[in-house]
């Protein structure tokens, strides 16, 4: 593996290290599906945070398919999968002396989530 | 993992300290640690989902009282160590040498 | 994470990072010359300035809004605004009924292209923490009330979607030309802490933290 050298600095920035894959890969889940975050601990890397772990929410958006990073962090390849927009209410997440209008939108990945 | 840096609805950290027309690097230290993590992102031994992870597990107290870019620094010495790239010991070695020769 | 210092760290950080440096160039691992590349991109060649040059010509052409709001890595692309930490974006659009603000609780992501790279109070506890669980109450710290029946939309970047808010276009702005516009978006704008305002018009603010006064890249 070559070392970085500065001719190479500014098209590899401006390549970046897109997390975006052109694998084909099913979407369980399609914009409007009320899904729930399973209940996942895992010792190792995840983006799911504590705060919305089986919480229900609605898919708001599907961006397609990405790495995932529970496996990719640990060598275990990209297990491309659908990322989604799902919209948490305030009140789902923090309870009931949360704001009635306000909403929490995270990005989180097929393997994250199941049907409500 | 369930680490401290898994920081949303946490309680009990302090107001925002916000600076105005904050300078990108505080410190040419900082400089450094930045640019060294990513080179050795593009030198291609680990990826960038490695490279959170590894900062995730610097250990919880250390994290909490670290500046960001001690975590950076952290998370560096880490994938190199745990990469048979680079030791602590060689780290703490050379320190010494630079120390005694009065950088 | 503890404060940032404004001063010189303890010189065992300091000699610390010089070992490191001489030692991975030592091995071949860096070059040194590359280093200062990416140092100098990210001081001096990126930053909020890019973001706001989208935003103003968003408000000055409608049919530019609609494809950033449609395909933002492409409408933010025609600016050349591309690559790491950029490489998928999404606009969040603030409207009169809607407020967004984004964060990465986890870490700091951030949209690197359009914003440069994140400030220290971004990637420091106090707002990773507090921006999903009360980002009415953050907001008041910015100097920003908004009324109650206003929706906040908090946007957690917790994958490789990168967010940028489209901050309202302010009153009293009719004719100004895309850089006169652009002067007017601030990087706490398009983080969502703050809003779009003239200068000596709109919230002032008695105390700290000023939001929307950062003037520099």
């Amino acid at each position: 593996m070559p070392m970085l050298s500065a001719k190479d600095v500014p098209t590899l920035l401006r390549k970046g290290g897109a997390a975006r894959v052109a694998a084909e890969a099913p979407a369980k889940f399609a914009p409007g599906d009320r899904v729930v975050v399973r209940n996942l601990n895992p010792r190792g890397h995840t983006r799911a945070p504590r705060y919305i772990r089986c919480k229900a929410g609605t898919i708001d958006r599907d961006h397609g398919v990405f790495v995932f990073p529970d496996t990719h962090a640990h060598g275990k390849g990209p297990s491309p999968q659908h990322v989604y927009s799902v919209r948490f209410t305030a009140r789902e997440v923090w309870g009931d002396d949360a704001s009635p209008r306000d909403a929490i939108y995270i990005d989180l990945w097929d393997d994250y989530l199941d049907p409500a | 993992m369930n680490g401290v840096h898994d920081l949303g609805g946490m309680d009990g950290l302090g107001p925002i300290d916000y600076e105005a027309d904050e300078p990108v690097f505080h410190a040419e230290w900082e400089r450094r640690v930045f640019a060294l993590t990513l080179a050795m992102g593009f030198y291609g031994a680990w990826n960038l989902d490695m490279s959170r992870h590894a900062r995730e597990r610097t250990p919880a107290a250390e994290y909490l009282s670290s500046s960001y870019y001690e975590i950076w620094l952290s998370g560096l010495e880490r994938l190199l160590d745990e990469g048979g790239l680079l030791t602590r010991a060689e780290i703490d070695a050379r320190a010494a040498v630079l120390r005694a020769e009065g950088s | 994470m503890g404060k940032h210092r404004h001063t010189e760290p303890p010189s065992d950080l300091v000699l610390r990072v010089k070992a490191l440096e001489s030692l991975l160039v030592e091995k071949g691992l860096v070059d040194a010359a590359a280093l200062d590349v990416l140092i100098d991109t990210y001081e001096n060649k990126v930053g909020p300035r890019n973001g706001a040059k989208v935003v103003a010509r968003a408000w000055a052409d409608p049919a530019y809004k609609a494809r950033l709001l449609a395909d933002a890595t492409t409408a933010i692309a025609e600016f050349g605004f591309v690559g790491r930490q950029g490489e998928d974006m999404l606009v969040v659009e603030n409207t009169p009924g809607v407020h967004n603000l984004t964060v990465c609780t986890l870490c700091s992501c951030y949209p690197w292209p359009v914003l440069g790279l994140p400030p220290v109070w971004y990637k420091a506890a106090p707002y990773r923490s507090r921006a999903v669980r009360d980002p009415r109450g953050v907001l008041r710290e910015f100097g920003l009330d908004l009324p109650e029946d206003v929706e906040i939309r908090v946007w957690d970047s917790t994958a490789e979607l990168r967010y940028l808010v489209l901050p309202e276009r302010p009153a009293g702005t009719e004719g100004f030309s895309e850089d006169e516009l652009a002067e007017l978006v601030t990087r706490d704008s398009m983080i969502g802490v703050a809003k779009a305002t003239l200068p000596g018009i709109g919230v002032a603010k008695a105390t700290a933290p000023g939001g929307s006064g950062e003037a520099s890249t």
